[in-house]
């Protein structure tokens, strides 16, 4: 039983959690299968329920943005990590102490950076109307082309990523014994070798854990998507915040909710289950 | 289950038929002791054993499932550990690291409420007993292992407790400086009078400091008894194997009697003198030979008088430690370890057949326990 | 093949930090364009208009006011309930109490957005729709469960023993609480303070769905405006915002310690 005294504790946050999450994302959930009618604001009220919110997400038109979302984020997250990982390695193994606690200042102010100014940052430099446009087109490359876009949101998601995953993969190569690795290239191992055959499954847990977190920050990107995006690169959270602002169709803004939160869910769910459990190094 | 023992007149603290079950797993079952004032008792034991367990029931932060804890005649069935005047000196002495050492010290004093004003004057006490004059201002981070042990029993002893629980007290600390300590710790408890209860799992730690040893095992105390008694008279097969090491023969007890010794027929068919088996029904005996009770003679010897014993063997091994000679000797009845001061005379060498030597004064018999 | 690895990874670890760096480098500098308007790099001569142009559109002015009496309101009902909630949590035993710990941590799982939209239709549903309320709504649900999370890792990072000694030194448990367990939980609560104003200070997207007319935040307003007009006084409001966030992690620094913030692994 809790310790006396406990529970009275817990009724403010008890009562701010239900009011202010669980019992609105209940509400989301219902209004997700509320029928709507075109031209008014939201579903009338009394009206009655259906899937056809739903049903619509199974559409091509739909599954066009799902995928393209997934395909940014995959592709944003692999890379992210992929970069992190030698950036962890050689901050941790090759830094002095000072230089590492400067490192790891520099990370984290990143982390902290506001996504705000990172994306405008961002936009500016690599926009079609910023400084660097005219190298752009020396190099062939369209700043207005759709491929240059969808490039451009990866690589604001990757601004965000690459900190995050670098600090995350820090503990976890810190857990590294170096040893293993002197052990393994004493008995004939060239380096490349050892690292892929030692440091990299040893950092296993860590790098899923890393790239998974990437992934539910990526599918949930907002901002990003919405200013890097110019409205012609699209993620779920847009989706959404567009069937509300624009067409106040508000069931339908609830079912994608849902759905995106159900996957978010979902991978969080692997994530606590699978890396736990199957990466026990 | 026993029924209530009347109690021991002038105990600092007394079980009776004490308790704790967490769960499945009983932690202390029907556990009776009562320790005098100025005693140092000793509760050792393997990891497991409950000696922890009653540690904490001692101190308060478990409550027994059944039986009675008195401490100074009164009965600490719900008091909670600040209610008793109990002093415990944990095995990482959990030294407020928020704190000076002075206020660590003061802390128990604080709120026991002594007078202000003797507080400060207590506290210095209390470091120049422990060798710490003049350290009441660093705090525990800047303090090396070893100080933080004298800070944590300075404020421990701080309090005149009634009772002093020491868990471990040596265990954390190297080899070199657990020998300087144990010696300190002795006088300092000397000095204060105080009635002790050292915990611990080393052997060494329990013999060098204690007056009694309590030895537990499974919940159960095994044997309660001064050192030399727990050590030459062991009442059971974990006693025996536990404090101090020993080489085991086992077999039965033939009906002869020669020369006021029983004979003991090994599980190999050897024949040996012991003296007479308490009287117990038991079908299997076990023998215990310490090894400095054995001797290593050459392969001619003859048993001499009554109650000798011969067994012929081969040098496995022989360590110089400096001091002794530690030797492992192969016989029929096995492997066996011999322990023999260093008079610098000509050793046996490896391979070399021997004689082991023992008397039957020295085999301590029990009844066999099984596995 | 080992140098030919070796320069690889030295030539990307150095492409990825430039890559991070240089967008930053350039809001920097072009903050300080004496141009009237966005040209190629470099900038002719240095200025401060820009910033002169942010302080002095009202439209920035408000969002940043209502900024900051958002993020003074929910820190403080936030770090109340969210450090009493941790010290419960820490005290009680009871099975399931990770599950416990998971759903108040839950909100950090569900997209802002989601979080914004459930909110507003249920708060409309409710009748709430003065705009600072229902901002206020959505800056503490966001904020809690970084309290929460930040007040366990540091309760979690204090010894058992210690409440036990002050107990048998005499201390009731109440007096353990207040000499130990809370002046050793301090760091925890005050990491716990600098993430939920953070986050508060950069919401954008569940503030943009709990907005309205009259109230908005001012990352909200500097999204409108880097939606309609891409000009410079955004990039003199990135570096304001840049020497926030500085003084933040300065803050983090000196009274935690990042080493330990990134020990106890409160990024996502």
């Amino acid at each position: 039983m809790k310790a006396d005294g406990s529970f009275p504790l817990l009724l403010p946050a008890i009562a701010i959690y239900l009011g202010l999450f669980f019992l609105p994302l209940s509400w989301l959930l219902l209004e997700s299968f509320r029928l709507y009618t075109p031209g008014g604001i939201g579903a009338a009220a009394g009206a009655p329920l259906t899937l056809a919110n739903y049903a619509e997400l199974l559409t091509p038109a739909f599954a066009r943005f799902f995928l393209e979302t997934m395909q940014i984020s995959l592709l944003a997250s692999l890379t992210g990590v992929l970069l992190a990982f030698p950036l962890a390695y050689w901050i941790t193994r090759k830094l002095s102490a000072r230089w590492r606690a400067i490192a790891v200042g520099f990370f984290v102010t990143l982390m902290f950076l506001s996504v705000l100014v990172r994306t405008y940052a961002l936009e500016l430099t690599f926009g079609a109307a910023g400084p660097l446009r005219p190298f752009l087109l020396a190099l062939g490359i369209s700043p207005n082309s759709r491929d240059y876009i969808a490039i451009l949101v990866g690589a604001g998601l990757l601004h965000y990523i690459v900190p995050m995953a670098t600090l995350t993969l820090l503990g976890t190569i810190q857990n590294v014994d170096p040893r293993l690795v002197d052990a393994a290239e004493a008995l004939g191992a060239p380096a490349w070798k050892a690292h892929l055959t030692i440091t990299l499954p040893l950092s296993m847990r860590g790098v899923l854990a890393a790239f998974l977190f990437a992934f539910t920050f990526s599918i949930s990107a907002f901002i990003i998507p919405m200013i890097l995006g110019k409205g012609r690169v699209l993620f779920i959270s847009n989706l959404i915040y567009n069937r509300f602002s624009e067409i106040a169709d508000y069931p339908s803004g609830a079912a994608i909710s849902i759905v995106l939160f159900a996957v978010a869910l979902a991978i969080v769910y692997a994530m606590s289950r699978f890396v736990a459990k199957q990466w026990t190094p | 289950m026993v029924g209530p023992q009347p109690a021991t007149p002038d105990a600092v603290i007394e079980f009776r038929d004490v308790s704790k079950r967490f769960g499945p797993t009983t932690a202390v079952d029907g556990v009776s002791f009562a320790i005098g004032a100025g005693e140092t008792v000793s509760l050792l034991g393997p990891s497991g054993c409950g000696k922890t367990t009653t540690l904490r029931l001692i101190a308060g932060f478990e409550t027994p499932d059944e039986g009675i804890i008195e401490i100074a005649g009164e009965t600490m069935a719900g008091k909670r550990p600040y209610e008793r005047n109990v002093g415990l000196l944990f095995q990482h002495y959990a030294l407020f690291p928020h704190m000076t050492v002075a206020e660590n010290v003061a802390y128990g004093l604080k709120h026991r409420h002594w007078p202000r004003t003797e507080i400060a004057g207590r506290v210095d006490e209390m470091l120049r007993l422990v060798q710490l004059r003049g350290f009441g201002g660093r705090r525990p981070g800047q303090l090396s292992g070893g100080e933080q042990q004298r800070v944590a029993l300075a404020r421990v002893l701080a309090t005149r407790p009634q009772l002093v629980l020491l868990d471990e007290p040596l265990s954390a600390l190297d080899a070199k400086l657990r020998e300087e300590l144990r010696l300190e710790l002795k006088q300092i408890l000397a000095t204060v009078r105080s009635t002790t209860i050292v915990v611990t799992h080393d052997q060494d730690e329990a013999m060098s400091l204690a007056d009694r040893i309590i030895v537990m095992n499974r919940g159960r105390i095994e044997q309660q008894g001064t050192p030399d008694d727990v050590y030459s008279q062991p009442r059971t097969p974990f006693v025996a194997a536990f404090v101090g090491r020993a080489n085991w023969i086992h077999g039965r007890i033939s009906g002869e009697v020669t020369g006021g010794y029983a004979r003991l027929v090994t599980d190999r068919g050897s024949r040996l003198a012991i003296r007479k088996p308490p009287a117990i029904a038991a079908e299997q005996w076990s023998v215990c030979i310490r090894p400095e009770r054995m001797a290593v003679a050459g392969p001619g010897a003859a048993a001499g008088r009554a109650g000798d014993n011969l067994l012929p063997g081969r040098v496995v091994d022989i360590v110089n430690m400096g001091a002794a000679l530690h030797q492992v000797i192969d016989c029929a009845e096995g492997r066996m370890m011999v322990v023999e001061p260093n008079r610098g005379a000509a050793q046996a060498r490896k391979g070399e057949c021997v004689s082991l030597l023992f008397r039957a004064e020295d085999c301590v018999v029990l009844p066999r326990v099984a596995g | 093949m080992d140098d030919g690895l070796r320069i690889l990874c030295l030539a990307m670890i150095i492409a990825v930090v430039c890559f991070l760096l240089i967008p930053i480098a350039v809001t920097v500098v072009m903050a300080f364009d004496a141009r009237a308007y966005l040209g190629p790099l470099p900038p002719p001569g240095f200025s401060l208009r820009w910033f002169r142009q942010f302080f002095a559109d009202d439209y920035f002015l408000r969002g940043l006011g209502t900024s900051l009496q958002l993020a003074a309101a929910a820190i403080t009902i936030s770090l109340s309930v969210g450090v009493a909630t941790a010290f419960a949590i820490d005290r009680a035993r009871f099975p399931g109490k990770e599950a416990a710990v998971a759903l108040f941590l839950s909100p950090l799982i569900v997209p802002p957005v989601v979080t914004g939209f459930a909110l507003l239709l249920f708060l409309a549903e409710m009748g709430l729709v003065n705009g600072f309320a229902r901002l206020l709504a959505g800056h503490i649900i966001i904020t809690v469960p970084y309290t929460i999370r930040a007040t366990l890792a540091g309760l979690a990072g204090i010894d058992r023993s210690l409440t036990e000694a002050a107990l048998v030194l005499g201390a009731t448990e109440r007096q353990a609480f207040w000499d130990v367990t809370f002046p050793l939980a301090r760091t925890g609560i005050v990491s716990g303070a600098i993430f939920a104003l953070a986050v508060s200070l950069d919401d954008v997207a569940v503030s943009i769905m709990l907005t309205d007319a009259h109230t908005y935040t001012l990352p909200v307003a500097l999204i409108s405006s880097m939606r309609a007009n891409f000009d410079l006084s955004i990039a003199a409001a990135s570096v304001l915002l840049m020497l926030v966030t500085l003084a933040l992690i300065l803050a983090l620094e000196r009274f935690v310690g990042l080493n330990r913030v990134i020990g106890q692994g409160v990024f996502r």
